[in-house]
């Protein structure tokens, strides 16, 4: 094993944990403004990053503002999610499990729908900073993968800030942990978890099209996401979009690592073991009851 | 498109390539001929089904434009088995005692191939799928016919090519379903060929990114890499960290979807195929026009092999008879038959009897394929 | 027994003989597949219902007990009560040894704990393809045999399979009625008065998961007999998550909705495919519309509803 393939899998991973990680805030930062579990936050992705491919090709708007609209289509999807059907359910007293099966649901409906109206074909973005890539130690990394760390470290202090600078952030937090002592002080709850579905869908879709010039995307690429982005949140102790960042490093990481350390068989046998026994010994996440004050 | 543009296009395209040399078309009437198809329009398989079913469209056209099975119309009434074995056995079920078709085609994937086997065979109709042989249970089902070759013969063809460029040590990319089933039969002919795999990297289906896997092939130091996945994420990855060897690709991976979602990672892929719509062989020249003109798009592998079963099916009920089925019509298939994808032989061991000779081997240029000069003489 | 019930089951046992004879073949083969799908949904709904479980490794159990009966009737040639033994066995040991650690979880933390399971079965089911033939599969599983009479076609293999899934549902009515039910439900509702009671939590969870095992395997094996041919495809996570919608589907506390659920996942999809492509996008509101508008399932939905009907009934008389 060479110094180089490791420094390889160490790029790889870390690009891998931030596309994780960018998935596993948004579902940490739904959670936290509604306890809903959004199973169709990888839908979210691949929401934004399609509207962003059809604005820039079929619609030949310049790229910045395609994007523009790819996470605005986000935002106005999470809006209308919120409206139509969480709303109402809560009003009911649906139970956690009702919301994570309506949001399965969702996403089974927008995966098929994608693949009805738009077609099964894989879609690129143009990366960020060109094809360009930097060399060490004849390990790779394109420009775009060095431009996604900056951004979801940026993510990660914005939202950061946005809970505990902002009375709109303080006032979703105090919704969400307790809804009616937040409704005597005057805070609108249901405006609220509005508020936390645009952001979450707004998140989301952002992090489709940042991921798109690497991935690509396609109708299938949302449950993927969900999944490993699940994986990221529930790592960092689920109510911590700073510790699914963390999350998600350590998944991607792991993951790499276990390809070069062991066998490109066992990735998933790996990763997921590594998750579990992490649950099982941190039960408060990886960043511990510490984290769990909130990001 | 609408209804009658298709079928002004059809009947403009069958003229233009000369298949009703009278100018007349013939006219067909009376009770049709139900065969049953089974595809996967959506789920993984999809890039394969949606071909094939374009493919079984129009050959439906071009049968009965042709005056059908003796006169009578054939009618396919296809289904969609959603990429899942289990459905793909009930939609059996249905096409054969319920809507009581006589011959199946189909289906796309290897899985729902074999489970379908085990009611055609146990209820003797006759089956033509759309896959290479499968595991051992399908050489005692001699009435299941194959259009596409073996895996065998497709990891010979992908050492026949690494040979010709003199390629002696070899990298393998390939994912857990389809490459580990090429894989599988590319161990043991290495040898023979005196080729040395020496990386060979496996990545899950539906992976968003195999660049490790990628690295470790490249810190092997390979003269050639195959690619043996049926997603563009490992050709991607291979352009991205500068493996600038050569890049062989199974067949599993030539349709336009993956080639598009390559993006400039495409270019100077070599596949061993069948089909190369911008350039196609003589015999196949009618069929891409025909299907040019009716779909505006051009045609692959997938659509020609679902073409050629059609038309297999309807030539063994031309010879056996319009109301011929199970064993009888079984015999009238097992022979020889000159198909746009390949030479066919379905009385050999193993169903298909594709020669290697009908490969040809296409490189990618600039998101177009080119053919190559290069064939297998036997 | 009151004699209008005992007329009802009547009635529903002569239906219930009747109807693979009266419907086409693939019916009978879709009601085969209710059959399956309700000994696996079954143990789910146990877990959902009674301990609030959300359990997503079922395909591992079911992938268990299908490879079993392959593995041990194809490749060995043993008889096929050896397969639903060792793939029982197997499952239930497995389900033992990693539920102790697993079911410490709890919420949304064991949701994805056993999501990560099904995760790496899957993963395994692909890598040891000297034992599961991978992708390809093992095919050639031979039709079970009952003292001579071959149950080689629906309409027969549907008694096979109904009347094991009347004994599974035995089997689960007894668990929910037992005092174990009662410590379930208590510990679902209130764990820490529960524990307060000294009841042990681990212990009654990893009992009702190995029972939940134990149905998926069986599951498994059914299927293994029935479609003769098992791969990879039919053991993925998104099995595990269509198993899932079963009991939540038909409401997670009631046994029949349970059959319920099982009807909705297989009839379903194939009645809106003859609406062409456009037919997944349906099921998928279908699923919404149901979590929506009927929080405790069809059958509490039709609990609700006749409630209504009678209290206006009474209100009217």
């Amino acid at each position: 094993m060479t110094l180089s393939l490791v420094l390889q899998a160490l790029f790889a991973g870390v690009t891998n944990g931030i596309v994780y990680a960018l998935v596993g805030m948004g579902l940490s930062a739904i959670f936290k403004g509604s306890r809903v579990i959004n199973a169709m936050q990888g839908e979210f992705a691949v929401i934004g990053a399609m509207t962003t491919v059809l604005l820039l090709t079929k619609a030949g708007w310049p790229y910045p503002a395609a994007i523009a609209g790819g996470a605005l289509s986000g935002a106005l999807v999470g809006a209308f999610i919120e409206v139509a059907f969480v709303r109402f359910m809560a009003r009911k007293n649906a139970s956690e499990d009702s919301f994570l099966l309506l949001t399965i649901g969702l996403a089974l409906t927008l995966s098929a729908s994608v693949l009805f109206f738009i077609g099964r074909d894989g879609h690129l973005l143009p990366p960020l900073g060109g094809e360009g890539v930097l060399i060490i130690l004849d390990a790779v990394i394109q420009f775009h993968a060095l431009w996604l760390i900056a951004i979801g470290i940026g993510a990660t202090l914005a939202l950061r800030a946005f809970y505990h600078r902002t009375t709109i952030g303080l006032s979703m937090m105090a919704a969400s942990i307790d809804a009616d002592g937040a409704a005597t002080t005057g805070i609108n709850v249901g405006r609220m978890r509005t508020f936390t579905f645009v952001r979450g869908g707004l998140l989301g879709a952002l992090g489709g099209i940042l991921v798109t010039p690497l991935i690509g995307v396609d109708y299938q690429l949302g449950l993927n996401l969900t999944l490993k982005g699940f994986a990221a949140a529930v790592l960092g102790g689920l109510t911590n979009p700073l510790g699914a960042a963390v999350g998600g490093l350590t998944l991607g990481l792991v993951e790499s690592l276990a390809i070069i350390g062991i066998s490109s068989s066992y990735k998933d046998v790996v990763a997921f073991s590594v998750l579990i026994v992490i649950m099982i010994l941190m039960p408060q996440g990886i960043l511990g009851r510490a984290g769990r004050r909130g990001g | 498109m609408s209804k009658s543009s298709l079928i002004a296009g059809l009947i403009g395209a069958t003229s233009l390539v000369g298949l009703s040399a009278l100018g007349v078309q013939a006219q067909t009437s009376g009770e049709p001929v139900k065969i049953g198809a089974i595809v996967s329009v959506t789920g993984a398989g999809a890039g394969l089904g949606g071909p094939e079913r374009n493919g079984l469209l129009l050959a439906e056209k071009d049968i009965n434009a042709k005056g059908g099975i003796k006169g009578r119309p054939i009618k396919f009434i296809i289904e969609d088995d959603a990429s899942n074995p289990d459905t793909a056995l009930s939609k059996a079920n249905d096409l054969i005692f319920g809507q009581k078709v006589q011959a199946l085609l189909g289906p796309s994937l290897t899985a729902s191939t074999v489970a379908v086997g085990g009611v055609t065979h146990a209820n003797k109709i006759p089956q033509i799928a759309f896959t290479g042989i499968g595991p051992a249970v399908e050489r005692e089902r001699k009435c299941v016919a194959h259009v596409l070759p073996p895996q065998r013969l497709n990891a010979t063809a992908l050492l026949e090519y690494a040979k010709s460029i003199k390629a002696n040590k070899i990298g393998v990319l390939h994912d857990a379903g389809y490459g580990n089933v090429v894989m599988a039969e590319l161990r043991p002919l290495a040898d023979k060929y005196g080729v040395k795999l020496v990386a060979v990297e496996k990545f899950e289906i539906g992976a968003t990114d195999t660049t490790t896997q990628a690295a470790k092939v490249k810190a092997a130091q390979p003269d050639a890499v195959f690619i043996i996945a049926t997603s563009a994420t490992p050709f991607r990855n291979v352009k991205q960290i500068q493996i600038t060897q050569p890049v062989v690709a199974a067949i599993g991976s030539s349709s336009y979807e993956y080639v598009n979602a390559m993006g400039p990672a495409a270019d100077n892929i070599v596949i061993p195929e069948f089909v190369v719509g911008e350039d196609p062989l003589p015999h196949q020249k009618a069929f891409v026009e025909l299907f040019k003109q009716t779909y505006n798009s051009t045609p692959k592998n997938y659509e020609a092999a679902a073409w050629d079963a059609a038309h297999i099916i309807a030539a063994a009920l031309n010879k056996a008879g319009a109301d011929a089925t199970g064993e009888k019509l079984c015999e009238a298939m097992k022979a020889p038959y000159t198909g746009v994808l390949a030479n066919y032989d379905f009385s050999a061991d193993d169903m298909t009897g594709i020669p290697l000779s009908s490969f040809i081997f296409s490189k990618l240029v600039g998101g177009k394929y080119t053919r190559t000069p290069f064939r297998i003489t036997q | 027994m009151n004699p209008r019930i005992l007329l009802w089951l009547a009635v529903g046992l002569v239906v219930w003989a009747v109807i693979p004879f009266v419907v086409p073949r693939y019916i009978a083969d879709l009601l085969v597949f209710t059959g399956i799908y309700t000994v696996a949904g079954l143990g789910i709904g146990l877990l959902l219902g009674h301990c609030g479980i959300v359990n997503l490794a079922q395909a591992t159990f079911y992938g268990l007990g299908a490879y079993a009966s392959a593995y041990c009737t194809v490749m060995m040639g043993l008889p096929s009560v050896v397969g639903f033994l060792v793939g029982a066995v197997i499952s239930m040991a497995l389900a033992y040894v990693i539920g102790r650690p697993i079911l410490r979880l709890t919420g949304y933390f064991l949701a994805l704990g056993t999501l990560a399971l099904s995760a790496i079965a899957s993963a395994l089911f692909f890598e040891w393809d000297w034992l599961t033939g991978g992708t390809l599969g093992i095919g050639g599983i031979p039709k079970l045999d009952l003292f001579g009479f071959l149950l080689d076609r629906p309409s027969r293999y549907y008694f096979f399979v109904w009347i094991v899934a009347f004994a599974c549902m035995a089997v689960a009515r007894n668990l929910v009625d037992s005092r174990t039910g009662l410590m379930l439900r208590a510990m679902r509702d209130s764990s820490t008065a529960a524990a307060a009671l000294s009841i042990d939590l681990q212990a009654l969870r990893t009992k009702v998961f190995v029972v939940c095992a134990l149905f998926g395997s069986l599951a498994g094996s059914l299927f293994a007999h029935h479609a003769s041919f098992v791969s990879t495809q039919s053991f993925t996570v998104d099995r595990s998550i269509s198993f899932l919608l079963i009991p939540v589907i038909g409401g997670a506390t009631s046994i029949p909705g349970i059959v319920v659920g099982a009807l909705f996942v297989t009839f379903l999809p194939e009645l809106l495919s003859k609406l062409g492509d456009i037919h997944q996008i349906l099921f998928g509101l279908a699923l919404v519309a149901v979590v929506v508008l009927m929080p405790e399932g069809l059958v509490g939905a039709f609990g609700k509803l006749r409630a209504r009907l009678a209290k206006r009934g009474g209100g009217n008389g």
